[in-house]
């Protein structure tokens, strides 16, 4: 075996350039990706997070070798994403999320075939593995259904049991949960994550935290086509400062007790949000020994506070670093 | 550690090719939609051309060459690239596209195909010019017509291959057909001989495949025909060489194609 990682992307850029008219042409550019270096294992599952439009899909696509970089390289399996399509292709899988994307007309299990095909899964093996891969899936019962009868929620397994059909080694899933409803995405991730018992790399893109939290080794945060940061979970919670926040909440709170409690010992941030009549402060608090009772003393003379600890959640590091990144 | 199964992937273009026909069938039977171009519209013709070709003496074959043949040049030219168009429609064309198999040969299974159910129409014109007319027209050559015949069926999937090529390059091929379509008729020499047309039409149809063969089956077929004047020996070559030309054309520029959308990024678009 090589050693060689699954993925790894050097100096990754792409530009769109769309045009609108006809006469006279408004030309548009889009810096969808303005650099981006990074490197993922073999056998791991990566997330990259980031808000809409932050570059995700386009950094899939130019992955699964269906968008060509403006500059920069990558590599999956070791082979280059521009030149060795033709042998990538063959060993790699693409779940694009959504609706779209299936043969309608026909049915599941004639969909899967018919990718069986193309992906050049071994002739006599092809029913075996069509029948596998739906029962995985859990759409033995449907697969002589047309697909344009399928919930969004089946055609989404479909989606996937069509990228594992060829047993790729690495699998490139972009929202491979959006639209789901909380029974189906839980489904979904376990689907996932049994796949990495099976050896597979695992590229995925998310808007949720708690599923890239719940999945992934290692969290990638693409903020405007730059990667924000790439660490682990418990990496990410310590680049924001700190791995303890503490919540208090009230109706309002003076300019002056916010500064007190910016004031209080290992305090590296508070952000002040409003619910309604309630305004809620959140503290982040730099791995240290203030405590509750401390952050409750400042904010003296409060006769409905409410203080509490709770873990770094992966959002607030998230809505962290995106926020750095506008400013 | 962790173990993949991998086996050799067994992938080819010939398999691509009839997996893409088998596709291009099912879709056919789940949704007969295409009886309208592959029925009506070749019954259509067929009343048309008669009237056009009303008084000439090989009426029927004129007729039936004519309509049939625009029929055909429908079925795989249109169908062809429709095809692809759907491909964009339903958001296909990326999944295909990411598969090892270049795209030409799943092209290729779809132009097969409609050149199959383009035969259809052409059998429909016949009986309807048969009905109406009231006589079943004689060829004089039948070996060399039968011959021919596929040989302009292979002409027409030619210029088919390259127009899909264009349905992949951009969402706008639809349109740039539609307004092609009705020229290319009559350019190519579908509709009625190439010859009868103004002078300056006629190099024009030269570029085309098709209007080389269809000479050259008419002169097959028609006795004392006048088609080009340099007959139908040299209508064959100029048909052959035209047609290798076509085909090498497609396979660079639906490589050039494939590339250019992976550089624009369009193929998600519809
Ligand atoms: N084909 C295209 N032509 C022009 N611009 C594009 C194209 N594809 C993407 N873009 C632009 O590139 C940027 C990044 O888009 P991308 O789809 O990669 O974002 P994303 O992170 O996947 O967003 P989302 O979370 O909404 O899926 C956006 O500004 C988008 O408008
Ligand atoms: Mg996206």
């Amino acid at each position: 075996m090589t050693s060689a990682p699954a993925i790894e992307a050097r100096g990754i850029t792409r530009v769109f350039q769309s045009r609108k008219g006809f006469f006279y042409q408004d030309v548009t550019r889009t810096e969808a990706l303005r650099g981006v270096d990074l490197t993922v294992e073999t056998g791991e599952i990566f997330g990259l997070l980031g808000p809409n439009g932050a570059g995700k899909t386009t950094l899939v696509k130019i992955l699964t070798t269906l968008l060509l970089p403006t500059s920069g390289t990558a590599r999956v399996l070791g082979l280059d994403v521009t030149k060795e399509t033709e042998a990538l292709r063959a060993r790699i899988g693409l779940v694009l999320g959504g609706e779209r994307g299936l043969y309608n007309r026909i049915s599941a299990r004639e969909n899967l075939r018919y990718f069986a095909d193309l992906y050049g899964v071994p002739y006599a093996e092809r029913e075996k593995r069509v029948n596998e891969v739906l029962a995985w899936v859990g759409l033995t019962e449907a697969a002589d259904r047309r697909t344009e009868e399928y919930s969004r929620g089946m055609k989404q397994k479909l989606h996937i049991a069509r990228g594992i059909l060829h047993r790729p080694e690495v699998l490139f899933l972009d929202e491979p949960t959006i639209g789901l409803d909380p029974k189906s995405a839980r489904e979904t991730r376990k689907l996932i994550r049994s796949l990495i018992g099976q050896g597979v790399t695992i590229f995925l893109t998310t808007h949720y935290m708690f599923e890239a939290e719940e999945l992934c080794h290692r969290i990638g945060v693409l903020s405007r086509g730059r990667l924000a940061a790439l660490d682990t979970v418990a990496g990410l919670r310590q680049l924001v400062g700190g791995d303890r926040t503490i919540e208090a909440e009230d109706y309002g709170f003076e300019d002056s007790e916010l500064a007190a409690v910016k004031r209080l010992p290992g305090v590296s941030k508070v952000v002040s949000e409003e619910y309604g009549p309630v305004t809620r402060l959140t503290i982040r608090v730099r791995t240290g020994d203030l405590s509750v009772e401390e952050v409750g003393r400042s904010l003296i003379g409060h006769g409905g506070l409410a203080v509490r600890e709770r873990r770094t959640s992966l959002e607030d590091v998230y809505l962290d670093l995106v926020e750095e990144e506008t400013n | 550690m962790a173990t993949v199964t991998t086996s050799t992937p067994d992938w080819s273009g010939r398999r691509s090719t009839l997996a893409s026909i088998r596709l291009a069938v099912l879709t056919f039977l789940a949704d007969p939609q295409w009886l309208i171009p592959s029925m009506i519209a070749p019954i259509v013709f067929g009343f048309v051309s008669y009237e056009l070709f009303l008084g000439s003496p090989d009426l029927v074959v004129y007729v039936i060459l004519g309509a049939g043949m625009m029929s055909m040049w429908g079925q795989t030219l249109y169908g062809s690239g429709w095809a692809t168009g759907q491909d964009r429609n339903l958001g296909t064309l990326e999944p295909t596209l990411s598969a090892p198999t270049p795209y030409l040969f799943v092209v290729l299974g779809r132009i097969l195909w409609n050149v199959v159910s383009g035969l259809i129409g052409i059998a429909l014109v016949f009986v309807v010019v048969v009905a109406v007319s009231g006589t079943v027209p004689s060829i004089d050559n039948p070996l060399a017509f039968t011959v021919l015949f596929l040989f302009t069926m292979f002409t027409l999937a030619a210029v088919g291959t390259v127009f899909a090529a264009a349905y992949v390059y951009t969402r706008y091929a639809g349109f740039i057909q539609n307004v092609g379509e009705f020229a290319f008729y009559i350019g190519t020499g579908c509709m009625f001989p190439v010859i009868i047309l103004p002078f300056w039409t006629n190099p024009i149809a030269l570029f085309f495949p098709p209007s080389w063969a269809l000479d050259a089956l008419r002169y097959a077929a028609i006795p004392g025909y006048v088609g080009f004047s340099w007959g139908l020996g040299w209508d064959v070559v100029g048909g052959i060489g035209t047609t290798v030309a076509y085909l090498l054309i497609a396979g660079v520029v639906f490589r050039r194609v494939e590339r250019h959308v992976l550089e624009v990024g369009n193929l998600q678009e519809y």
